[in-house]
């Protein structure tokens, strides 16, 4: 599902951030991307819903090589790879249901398919009771539930993940991440960037870790934050 | 495109047009001002040459015949000059009778108060364009056979070139006023795509098309020129009415053109003249501030 090969990535400013990064995560994989600020794993999220082409190699995301895309093309990928952030990203003026009934919104969905896909996104994440509330009225947890609900409800292959639980209780982040687990295993591809030590070894899912743009050990078997 | 898709963008121009209430309302009233400038320069414009026009179907030379002189001769060799369009023979009589009818007399009264008719054999010569009267009558002047040349001073000329000078005056304010009607416009769109910048990041990460992402700034801009052309083009039907009114009642030699059809196309030339500033603001707006989108 995605399939990373040889990639180097310099920013114009000649930081190299990536260095011939090998990966490939397939269909319904849960992969974590663990290494310190500044190792690369915001770098190869970007790459996989294109906000960034490489320098050299390839990046093919469900079988679209992502550098030669044309630009038009791009928003078709996107619409395939959801993508959730530390901050939530929510809309403060609009309700839990039209957050995430914008995603169907602007990528010009029907009236029906909008009533039939969020209420089933909001069940999923487990906030169909709170569909009227506005952001500021939730908690944290309940606002990185409705932008998970956002992210999922154009039923992408892949879901992005950076720092999901980054601004997150310990608790709240643990439910996250059995959220993003149980969504893996109903068959979308998730990689999940993070530093959350106790998350990732109490997880045991693979374990992809990067240092200065290098992937120096990828625990495909699943292993803990520093250990295989 | 379905329903639902138009609804939501132009609820999103909408959203955007009422949020920044203020900004909109300059930028519209903006729009009005400039193209209640360029109506009244066209609106001169145009009324200036209709009454030049008017002027010039009027114009004519009047070649007096000196006695026994060949009066074909003379004509042919007055056709013979481009710049004249025709020419007509007019016998002393026919003279006498027009200038009979000019002053309101009749034929009669008027060779029953002369003692014999003072007017001579002439042939009335109507210019391509009546800005070359003198020229004509000072080439006519040098044929033989004739006596006299006349011709009445025509305002035909003035009027042209006092067109002429708005139409420039006209002009460089349409460009000037343009000008700072696409900058203010483009600067509210981008102000807006600035309000808008956490908004069209999720849009561009759920997969928006770009189009998508820039139409309702584009309806907004289409937004600002429509409003601003309809209330100019109220504005200037309203006085142009009063205007034609009032001239036709003080000022009657003067003919302003005054028809439904000029209204009609006066006030579609105005709200697409809005629309396109408008539209073309907001592309320009767009193109500097989402390059990228």
């Amino acid at each position: 599902m995605i399939h990373v090969e040889g990639v180097t990535v310099v920013y114009s400013d000649g930081t190299r951030a990536l260095s011939g990064v090998d990966l490939q995560v397939d269909r319904g994989e849960f992969a974590f991307l663990v290494g310190a600020s500044g190792s690369g794993k915001s770098t190869l999220l970007h790459l996989v819903y294109r906000e960034l082409v490489p320098t050299e190699g390839r990046v093919i995301i469900a079988g679209q090589d992502v550098a030669s895309l044309p630009r038009e093309r791009v928003p078709y990928l996107r619409r395939n790879v959801g993508v959730i952030f530390q901050d939530f990203r929510l809309l403060s003026e609009r309700n839990v249901w039209e957050n995430v009934a914008f995603a169907l919104e602007v990528v010009g969905a029907s009236r029906r398919e909008k009533y039939r896909k969020v209420p089933l996104a909001l069940e999923l994440v487990g906030l169909s009771e709170k569909e009227q509330s506005f952001p500021h009225q939730l908690s944290g947890g309940e606002q990185q539930r409705v932008s998970i609900a956002r992210a999922l409800v154009n039923n992408p292959a892949i879901l992005v993940a950076d720092e999901p639980t980054g601004n997150l209780d310990p608790d709240i982040s643990w439910e996250i991440m059995q959220l993003l687990t149980n969504i893996a295993d109903r068959g979308t591809t998730v990689v999940c960037a993070t530093h959350d030590r106790v998350i990732v070894d109490g997880m045991r899912r693979r374990v992809v870790s990067l240092v200065g743009g290098t992937i120096v050990r990828d625990a495909r078997g699943g292993g803990g934050y520093d250990e295989p | 495109m379905n329903l639902s898709m138009v609804e939501f963008l132009l609820q999103q121009a909408w959203q955007s047009i009422r949020r920044n209430g203020l900004m909109s309302l300059a930028t519209s009233s903006n729009m009005t001002v400039a193209l209640l400038i360029l109506s009244a320069f066209l609106l001169a414009t145009i009324n200036l040459e209709h009454m030049a026009d008017v002027e010039a179907r009027k114009a004519n030379i009047t070649v007096d015949l000196a006695e026994g002189a060949d009066a074909g001769e003379v004509e042919a060799t007055l056709l013979g000059d481009m710049r004249v369009e025709e020419t007509r023979y007019r016998t002393r009589d026919q003279a006498l009778r027009e200038q009979a009818e000019a002053v309101g007399m009749s034929y009669e009264q008027l060779n029953a108060t002369l003692p014999e008719n003072p007017l001579p054999d002439s042939i009335v010569v109507k210019p391509v364009d009546p800005q070359d009267m003198a020229a004509i009558a000072q080439a006519a002047e040098k044929i033989e056979g004739v006596a006299e040349v006349r011709y009445q001073e025509q305002i035909t000329g003035k009027l042209l070139i006092l067109a002429r000078g708005i139409r420039i005056a006209g002009v460089i304010s349409g460009v000037v006023m343009g000008a700072a009607t696409l900058l203010i416009v483009s600067t509210t769109i981008r102000l807006t795509i600035y309000a808008r910048r956490r908004e069209i990041r999720i849009m561009q990460l759920v997969g928006a098309t770009n189009w998508f992402i820039r139409l309702p700034f584009i309806l907004e801009g289409a937004f600002h020129g429509v409003v601003g052309g309809a209330v100019s083009m109220v504005l200037v039907l309203a006085s142009y009415s009063w205007a034609h009114g009032y001239v036709s009642e003080h000022l009657g030699f003067i003919e302003l053109i005054y028809s439904a059809r000029f209204a009609v196309l006066f006030a579609l030339g105005a709200i697409s003249c809005g629309t396109f500033f408008g539209v073309l603001g907001s592309i320009l707006g767009l193109h500097s501030y989402l390059r990228n989108v």
